[in-house]
């Protein structure tokens, strides 16, 4: 028998890919619709036509598992020969991996928060195409918490400060920078947590904390590391159209919203902002051989693409720039020098090492910051030389002041004036708060029954609720072992490092634990 | 700067992290428990849901079902995300190379009428109770406690829009390359009376707050729907001389089984746990008695339909699977 073959009438690529995500729903009548999505409207946000969604990934799920299997066979075949081959020792020099440490401590339990609740997205919205986007970044995310725990993981084996990441997430006193942010935004409403994480996070501020951390590992010899970030890269890109689609979606469905999401930018704004001063740091004094200067990133990243770019083209929706921008651009000469000052003097309570950058590291922070390193942070470095010179390294006794709302300590200074400590204090039931800026101030004083609950590590140490009373029974309690943390030169990490590589005609040496 | 270091060993200071040399003594770990083992964060969370004041982020409190250690669970698969999208790769590679047979041969064309009329009225409109199933498994991947239990909640959910696209798919085909017959379905699914039984009980399902339950009652369809058209409807097909409808089941009814691997691997660790494994039997008989009352009501004008359609036993078989779910709960709980 043969068979005729029959004239084809296929849907266009578009009209399938609907048919197989955006038809997948259904009115329900034996429930109330409201009942099926309770969450989508206290927040006050007004959607008239969940089909005008624009789908940003279009993928269906047989090209998306094809497409990622791919993606994963090839960077597992780089950790896998990197380990086999110490590829570790290829790096600039063990304090690089300070980077690292931050970046396993305070980035990747990110991802894995932000795994859970986009499934709570693409449980709790009402459109089926944004429920399939949302479940697509929601598995994206648990693929970018276990790449990094992979990646990092050959690293952990050979250097401190990796290994006790996830209770240290939820336990140190510098990692509750990150983790109050997004717990900020998990409790928060569904449209809220899309301007926060999907729009904010994602499409405004991840190039400032991506592109130097990967930019970081590649100049630095950190194969593993770069090749997870290019690797993570493309499903970014996927992340930062949903976030984009996800602020016109929500612009254009109802003028109501504006307000509403413009308060939502002027919060998450600088609430990220405040995260990514971990990064500053990181960048002008964590890395060995330096990619860009934080003032360099600020400028390229935010000020040129965001402000320059996108924001051009919110102004079309009613939306301004985020407000405390200016605060942020002035703060860019200052930011990272405050920062690593700071965590200079604590880092013997911290999972990272610190040091005084040597003398071309001070050249290149003199040639990059020409108004400010020589006049204000040179002295600081030059005072804490001859410190060490009389065996006096310098840490911190005290505990700091932490801001009630960023949780970074109390080190920024006034707007304009980088020789005066800027405070902020509210008073909420009869309670005073203290923040670190103005932009902090007013994003607690916009919900203060949200922020007086944050959990602020030294608060807690003073209430006993962190082990005990010294500073050791407090780093026992971050489970922080010796090695972790304090001065770089001498430390576990560099004894090894040094003595690795003196010994590379030897075909077999010990380490120190 | 490059060394020759390659002939060097060096003894690694520690093995791996330290809740895993703490859980598993000083051992490599596989990257599925790098992956999963206690990612979830324990405490000292910050704000409390705005949606929900009385719960912290995370909450045992979601469920009634609990673990004494969440992580005596694990995936007996041992998926963590890079396998998982082999896997699926894999399965969405065999679906494709059998619908293009299906499509090379005119098969589906070919089919006897009683059973084309089967996979359109019945078969077809499934795509939305995947796409229900995929929102209530999205709610264990966000409300469950641990990650290794909602990982595999996540994976479910990510493949029940695949399964959901698969029988669009061959909806598509089945009406020669067009969404007709996908349109139709969907009308069916909100009008058809067999199907009514089978979308309340998912509408229901959407209301359910204890993702723990929520799972049981998903599981208890699911075993009756796919024991049905996966299982029965696949035998009977291929007696009835509708051998493309099996060359499509089979790959549901493979995923399937996939799929029950981690729920009955849950399901004993709710049982076997030392202190709530009482309670955990007592809810999990309680829950799958109610929930398989349900949903034999639900799907017997379906299976009864299908009969008229095919003649093919399937209320009886219905009533047979709901019998071997019930047994089966009573030997695990005994």
């Amino acid at each position: 028998m043969t068979i005729a073959p029959k004239a084809p009438r296929r849907l266009t690529m578009k009209q399938r890919y609907e048919a197989l995500t955006r038809d997948l729903d259904w009115e329900p009548s034996y429930v109330e619709r409201s009942d099926v999505f309770p969450h989508t409207e206290f927040e006050g946000i007004k959607i008239h036509d969940w089909s005008k969604w624009e789908d940003p990934f279009r993928l269906t799920v047989d090209s998306y598992t094809k497409y990622q299997a791919e993606k994963d066979k090839r960077l597992y075949a780089v950790l896998d020969g990197f380990a086999q081959s110490q590829g570790h020792l290829s790096l600039t020099e063990a304090s690089y991996l300070n980077a690292m440490k931050l970046f396993i401590q305070g980035v990747t339990p990110l991802e894995y928060a932000a795994h859970r609740n986009f499934a709570y997205l693409a449980r709790h919205l009402d459109g089926p195409g944004p429920r399939f986007a949302a479940l697509c970044q929601s598995i994206d995310e648990m693929r970018h918490t276990q790449t990094e725990i992979h990646t990092l993981s050959n690293y952990n084996k050979y250097y401190g400060g990796f290994h006790n990441y996830l209770e240290q997430y939820d336990r140190v006193w510098y990692l509750s920078v990150p983790k109050s942010f997004f717990d900020d935004a998990l409790s928060a409403g569904p449209f809220e947590f899309l301007i926060a994480i999907g729009f904010s996070f994602e499409y405004l501020l991840t190039n400032l904390l991506f592109v130097p951390f990967m930019s970081g590992a590649s100049f630095n010899g950190d194969l593993p590391t770069m090749t997870f970030g290019f690797s993570a890269q493309s499903d970014e890109s996927r992340h930062m159209t949903l976030g984009l689609e996800a602020i016109k979606f929500l612009l254009e469905q109802d003028e109501a919203n504006v307000p509403i999401v413009q308060a939502w930018i002027d919060k998450w704004f600088w609430r990220g902002y405040r995260v990514t001063a971990l990064v500053a740091q990181m960048l002008d004094y964590m890395l060995p051989r330096k990619v860009m200067s934080w003032k360099e990133a600020f400028e390229l990243y935010f000020e040129e693409q965001m402000l320059g770019g996108l924001f051009q083209d919110l102004a079309f929706y009613g939306i301004r720039p985020p407000m405390h921008v200016d605060d942020a651009i002035a703060e860019k000469e200052i930011l990272s020098h405050q920062v690593y000052w700071t965590l200079y003097q604590f880092s013997h309570a911290a999972a990272f090492t610190t040091t005084v950058p040597d003398a071309g590291a001070q050249k290149w922070l003199s040639e990059n910051y020409t108004e400010t390193f020589d006049q204000l942070y040179k002295p600081l470095w030059d005072k804490e030389a001859k410190n060490i010179e009389a065996g006096g390294r310098h840490f911190a006794r005290g505990l700091p002041q932490l801001c009630q709302v960023c949780q970074v300590p109390m080190l920024f200074t006034e707007p304009g004036d980088p020789t005066t400590l800027c405070q902020r204090e509210s008073v909420y039931n009869g309670e005073k708060f203290q923040t670190c800026s103005d932009g902090c101030q007013w994003i607690f004083e916009r919900e203060p029954e949200k922020y007086v609950q944050a959990w602020l590590p030294v608060h807690q140490i003073y209430q006993g609720n962190c082990g005990g009373p010294t500073v050791p029974d407090v780093l026992t309690w971050y489970g922080i072992q010796d090695g972790d943390g304090g001065e770089y030169k001498g430390s576990v990490d560099d004894r090894n490092w040094q003595k690795w590589h003196d010994a590379a005609d030897h075909s077999n040496i010990g380490s120190e634990g | 700067m490059q060394y020759e270091l390659r002939t060097q060993v060096i003894e690694p200071p520690r093995k791996t992290f330290t809740h895993l040399v703490e859980r598993y003594g000083d051992r490599p770990a596989s990257r599925y428990e790098e992956g999963s083992i206690g990612i979830q964060p324990k405490e000292n969370f910050h704000y409390r849901p705005l949606w929900d004041p009385a719960h912290d982020i995370y909450d045992e409190a979601f469920s009634a079902f609990r673990l004494t250690d969440p992580y005596s669970f694990t995936d007996p698969r041992q998926y963590y995300y890079a396998p998982y999208v082999t896997s699926r790769a894999a399965m969405a590679d065999a679906v494709a190379s059998t619908l293009d047979y299906l499509d090379k041969r005119d098969l589906l064309s070919r089919m006897p009428d009683a059973w084309s009329a089967l996979m359109g009225e019945l078969l077809v409109p499934l795509r939305h109770y995947e796409s229900g199933a995929q929102m209530v498994s999205c709610d264990i991947a966000r409300f469950g406690f641990g990650t290794t239990i909602t990982q595999c909640a996540a994976y479910a959910a990510f493949d029940r829009i695949g399964n959901a696209q698969a029988v669009s798919r061959i909806g598509i085909a089945l009406d020669g390359g067009t969404a007709a017959l996908l349109g139709e379905a969907k009308t069916r699914w909100v009008e058809d009376a067999p199907l009514q039984g089978l979308r309340r009980c998912m509408e229901e399902l959407f209301l359910e707050k204890d993702w723990g339950k929520a799972l049981i009652r998903l599981d208890v369809l699911d075993r009756l729907v796919y024991g049905l058209f996966f299982g029965h409807l696949d035998d009977a097909a291929i007696d009835a001389g509708a051998g493309s409808y099996s060359l499509f089941a089979q790959h549901q009814a493979s995923w399937f089984t996939d799929q029950r691997k981690w729920v009955d691997a849950l399901y004993k660790a709710w049982v076997a746990d030392p202190e709530t494994g009482a309670a955990n039997k007592a809810l999990l008989v309680a829950t799958t008695t109610e929930a398989l009352a349900a949903a034999r009501a639900a799907i017997a004008p379906l299976a009864a339909r299908a009969d008229e359609l095919v003649g093919a036993g399937a209320a009886a078989h219905v009533e047979a699977t709901a019998t071997t779910v019930r047994d089966t709960v009573a030997a695990l709980t005994a």
